[in-house]
């Protein structure tokens, strides 16, 4: 475990290294991510001019509900999108060896290799956004609500992570994962959408449950607007641990499939 | 005159093979997008409800087929990877062979870039036909044929306008070496201002009337606001061709002013 967070330490401090030498990069990055929070920010202020609620949410609770998936994603983006948008290129173009001969964990080694900065400071942003609602709406979550909620946060994590891997690890067996960017990106869109607008008994099954996508932002914020709701925490904790597992298999089972591509 | 003409064309020619290969590709990102049309359904179906049953003055199905048109609107002129592409070729050296023959790069570019958008707004229509019966309860088209009229010179020079962005962009490469950064910057103020994420007519008074001066109003809104008759008042629309003819001059001059600028900077090296 403390070898794992050695070379955790190691990998950050690489990645820190590397953002102090392209400043102007980490600048442009970081507005980048900040104004696509603030187009969901926006969007959802302008459309609260024209209604009262969006399936029973007020303004303020959508913005906390926003707030929770951006800060979610922030956390995948920051610590995780680099390393595993690489490995779907590494494994086609067959770099990936590198990390076969490292002394660890392989998908641990290539899933965390690099941090992005830009979006660990966003994730501030995000969670100053989460606050500010929360105090819009006069909310005085007890400590054991907002641990809470952080562990919920953390299962989203975890589920978009194992989500994100396992789409990767299609590579081992397609060669090409390309576009899957584009899938996820669409699929965050519905997370920004609270679960009862979800009517249709086909898309609440495809996203409510099958793909956890909506659940992962709905649970945690309904922990703090509606209160703790053990049933729904227990099942997004539950299918954290079962995506999870999923991804490991399917990544293993890649690797077993991996040739290497050397010229 | 002919000649020139005939250059272009078998660009444009060459330009529908080249993309006719990437069909594919085109019809899965159609697919992908069913699911945002998915999203939009839900959010506004959701937003509707929960207000008075409109959408500022606009039915729910006026607003979701706002949406649908805007998606075919996309496939049809909106740049997707153009930015790069021109980027690529500044940056591997390929665009010094443009530079000894007499071609013009912008015109070579725009060419292909009108067949790459044929093609892939006429493979749209394949995963918005399977989605017809569920997406057909919600449109609601105006039954008035000028809207075509009107919506056709608009989404013309719409499509200039995007190309045009595109290419700025590209030829930011000359003084950049990484452009993606200020692609997505700029692609995040064209989806807002750009009517992507809500009508533009939604936003405050104050704020209408900003967004109507800037270019990405006209990149994809004002045609979009024609075909579907939020924009009715032909003065409003005269108007807007104006000022949207005005940004195509713009930024058609600084266009030729970056390439000038930037050919000054450029090195071409090995043969």
């Amino acid at each position: 475990m403390l070898h794992y967070a050695k070379i955790w330490a190691a990998s950050a401090r690489y990645s820190i290294t590397r953002t102090l030498m392209f400043r102007g990069d980490f600048f442009v990055w970081s507005l980048v991510e900040l104004f696509w929070m603030a187009v969901n920010i926006l969007t959802i202020t302008v459309i609260y001019e024209h209604t009262q609620s969006i399936a029973g949410w007020t303004k303020y609770q959508m913005v906390l509900l926003v707030g929770t998936s951006m800060l979610i994603q922030r956390f995948l983006m920051g610590f995780f999108w680099s390393s595993i948008f690489e490995m779907g290129r590494n494994i086609r173009s067959g770099n990936f060896d590198f990390y076969l001969a490292q002394p660890g964990n392989v998908m641990f080694m290539a899933t965390t290799r690099k941090l992005d900065p830009d979006s660990l400071l966003n994730s501030l942003v995000a969670a100053a956004v989460v606050i500010y609602a929360a105090h819009q709406l006069g909310l005085d979550p007890s400590a054991g609500q907002i641990a809470l909620y952080a562990l919920m946060v953390l299962c989203g994590v975890v589920i978009h992570y194992s989500i994100l891997v396992l789409s990767i690890s299609l590579a081992f067996w397609l060669t090409s994962a390309q576009g899957i960017e584009g899938l996820y990106f669409t699929l965050t869109e519905f997370s920004r959408l609270p679960r009862a607008a979800f009517t249709g008994i086909a898309t609440q099954m495809l996203f409510v449950w099958l793909l956890p996508v909506v659940m992962v932002t709905n649970v945690p914020a309904s922990l703090l607007v509606q209160g703790f709701d053990l049933t729904l925490s227990a099942w997004l904790f539950g299918s954290a641990l079962v995506w999870f597992a999923a991804a490991v298999f399917v990544f293993n089972r890649g690797l077993r499939r991996y040739t290497s591509a050397s010229s | 005159m002919f000649a020139t003409f005939d250059k272009y064309r078998q660009v444009f020619l060459t330009g529908l093979q080249s993309n006719i290969v990437y069909r594919f590709n085109f019809a899965v990102r159609g697919f992908f997008s069913l699911f945002h049309l998915a999203a939009v359904v839900i959010l506004w179906s959701a937003a509707s409800l929960g207000g008075s049953g409109g959408l500022g003055g606009f039915s729910l199905g006026q607003t979701i087929t706002y949406f649908v048109t805007l998606l075919i609107l996309q496939f049809f002129i909106s740049a997707f990877n153009e930015d790069y592409q021109i980027s690529e070729e500044i940056r591997n050296g390929l665009i010094n062979q443009f530079l000894l023959k007499p071609i013009n790069y912008f015109a070579y570019r725009f060419s292909i870039f009108v067949a790459a958008r044929l093609v892939s707004g006429l493979v749209v229509i394949v995963p918005l036909l399977i989605a017809l019966p569920v997406l057909r309860e919600y449109l609601e088209f105006p039954h008035d044929y000028r809207v075509l009229l009107f919506g056709l010179p608009a989404m013309a020079m719409s499509a200039v306008i995007q190309f045009s962005i595109a290419y700025c962009f590209g030829l930011l490469s000359f003084w950049f070496l990484e452009i993606q950064g200020f692609v997505i910057l700029s692609m995040a103020l064209e989806t807002l201002l750009g009517g992507q994420m809500f009508p533009l007519d939604l936003l405050p008074e104050w704020a209408y009337a900003i967004a109507r001066c800037l270019p990405f109003y006209y990149q994809m809104y004002f045609p979009a606001a024609i075909f579907t008759g939020r924009l009715t008042d032909p003065t409003l629309i005269f108007q807007g061709y104006g000022i949207q003819a005005a940004w195509v001059i713009a930024l058609l001059l600084v266009n030729q002013l970056l390439w000038s600028r930037g050919l000054r900077r450029h090195t071409a090296v090995g043969g």
